[in-house]
């Protein structure tokens, strides 16, 4: 169960005086079972990136292979639907897409479209809602009367409810408070580690990638241009130079503090290490 | 949807492009009553030669203006089944068995479709070389008189311009919430009736959510920003006949009389 890009480039509006091209030569593999945050700049190309994975676009040129999916710019693959399925794509302000007129209903619209009986649909979506942590209470509620970030969670749901293998969220995170934001990044986390799905997150927030995720894609125009362990990634100052990246705090903390001779070690990436590691030299 | 082409502007550099948007808009509206003019098939052949013309200087791609007019073929082919079986008049042109094609229904069929073809052209023409900015400075330049007997020129400009500023916005809207609920499984192409109904519903009930609070959202950037209904206001663009406009106005109006003069001799 692999995720491979091979040479693919795509192009907005090919042949017009619109034509952009967003994806320029990708090579990339994402490894089963991780979590890969994928970052770069607004623009760069991130999110026609994550749209080929479930193969809302098909590449204009190069192939990829999603798991037994093989998409190529010549051969347009049958059975996607079932790669829609496998592949849980969450897009930018899923809020939008809700529409039933409860939110039971709602998040067991996409199993229910997966040939799940009723019954069944029924109980994935309250699986899935107890997962995202909206209470019983609010099932027969309609989705449009609630605040932002309990729908965006309910539309989470919805593609959780299909049970796929892989989740892909394109900014989960944007427009949340940061309690919200939180324990957003939290069920990612959970996700990853009681249920194994294999999760993907585009995201701008450095915090979050040094947290709670184990590799690191950079976008950049297009291209990637690097992919590599998020512990690596922070370590590589020169890179995050280059790329106009700041990095968290924890780890500006602890390189202000080895310039003035601290000698913390480059494993260190959270709060509470950072800590004892200190305490541990002061004493 | 990608290739919804009806009312979008394509940025040439084109001779057309630079004409004043009142000249294009006054043009366009005496080419659309010459089209109606019943001249037979000649006066449709002089009014293509001309549309053709001025495809050519606008520099639009033919390809563009026929994605323009797929949106009509389906309705054209309806109308043409409806036609041949319901106009009996003129002589037999074909008998399959015991049905008939009149020489009317196609003849009629074949007017209504040049009419409605050559509409979306010279409308498409106007919309693809007009900044929606320019097109509603000549609209509200055009309807200025009428403000004298109560005609809210400006109130108009600015809900016509809000209308098509919006067309790009709630397509790629709908492509977005298309997107995102294929990923949730809704299959537009195939399935039952049923299913499809509840794919369109998926779509139209997010979409209407979006675009009311578009509206709200609007109305309050607008307000925020001092817009008041009816007050009076100054332009940073100045429109400004030149000669190539006359010339349109003229080509166009000489047309337009020839044809009705075409019409009273035959």
């Amino acid at each position: 169960m692999s995720i491979k890009f091979e040479k693919v480039s795509y192009t907005y509006s090919e042949n017009t005086p619109y034509q952009y091209q967003a994806l320029n030569n990708i090579d990339l593999e994402f490894a089963a079972g991780k979590i890969t945050a994928i970052i770069g700049k607004t623009g760069s190309g991130k999110s026609t990136l994550v749209q080929h994975l479930n193969g809302l676009l098909l590449p204009t040129a190069g192939k990829l292979q999603v798991m037994d999916w093989e998409i190529s710019a010549d051969k347009k693959p049958s059975k996607l639907k079932k790669l829609r399925k496998e592949v849980g794509l969450v897009f930018q302000f899923p809020e939008y897409q809700l529409f039933e007129e409860t939110i039971l209903k709602d998040v067991a619209f996409g199993p229910k479209n997966f040939n799940a009986t009723e019954k069944e649909a029924k109980a994935k979506a309250k699986e899935a809602l107890k997962l995202v942590g909206i209470d019983e209470s609010y099932y027969e509620k309609s989705p449009l009367e609630l605040s932002g970030g309990q729908k965006r969670r309910i539309a989470i749901a919805g593609i959780l409810a299909m049970d796929p293998k892989v989740v892909v969220l394109d900014e989960p995170t944007a427009g949340l408070d940061p309690q919200g934001a939180k324990s957003m990044m939290e069920l990612f986390y959970r996700l990853n580690k009681e249920f194994n799905k294999t999760i993907l997150i585009v995201t701008h927030n450095m915090e979050d990638v040094l947290q709670y995720c184990e590799d690191v894609v950079v976008i950049k125009d297009g291209s990637v241009k690097t992919h590599t362990s998020v512990k690596a990634f922070f370590q590589d100052t020169q890179l995050l130079d280059d790329l106009e990246i700041l990095p968290p705090n924890v780890i500006r903390l602890k390189n202000a503090l080895n310039e003035q001779g601290f000698n913390l070690s480059d494993e260190i990436v959270d709060l509470d290490e950072l800590t004892t590691a200190i305490v541990k030299k002061v004493l | 949807m990608n290739n919804f082409t009806l009312g979008k502007y394509m940025p040439l550099d084109s001779a057309i492009h630079k004409l004043d948007p009142r000249a294009k808009i006054l043009a366009m509206l005496v080419m659309l009553i010459a089209i109606f003019i019943p001249s037979g098939f000649e006066g449709y052949l002089l009014i293509s030669v001309v549309i053709l013309v001025v495809v050519y200087f606008s520099k639009l791609k033919l390809s563009f203006l026929v994605k323009a007019m797929k949106p009509m073929f389906f309705m054209l082919g309806f109308l043409l089944v409806i036609n041949l079986l319901v106009i009996k008049t003129g002589y037999a042109l074909v008998t399959i068995g015991s049905f008939v094609i009149y020489s009317d229904a196609v003849f009629q069929t074949l007017y209504i479709v040049i009419r409605l073809l050559l509409m979306v052209i010279i409308t498409t023409l106007l919309t693809a070389t007009t900044k929606p900015f320019d097109l509603t400075l000549g609209l509200e330049s055009i309807m200025a008189p009428f403000k004298k007997i109560g005609l809210p020129a400006s109130e108009i400009a600015m809900m016509i311009s809000i209308a098509l500023r919006f067309i790009p916005t709630l397509i790629e809207e709908t492509q977005r919430i298309m997107q995102a609920q294929a990923s949730r499984g809704v299959d537009l192409q195939e399935g039952k009736i049923k299913e499809k109904i509840m794919a369109i519903l998926s779509l139209i009930v997010p979409l209407f959510v979006s675009a009311f609070q578009r509206a709200d959202d609007l109305a309050n950037a607008m307000e925020v920003k001092g817009y008041i209904p009816g007050a009076k206001r100054t332009r940073y663009k100045q429109l400004k006949f030149y000669l190539r406009d006359y010339i349109v106005l003229l080509v166009s109006n000489g047309l337009l009389i020839l044809l009705i003069v075409w019409m009273i001799i035959k």
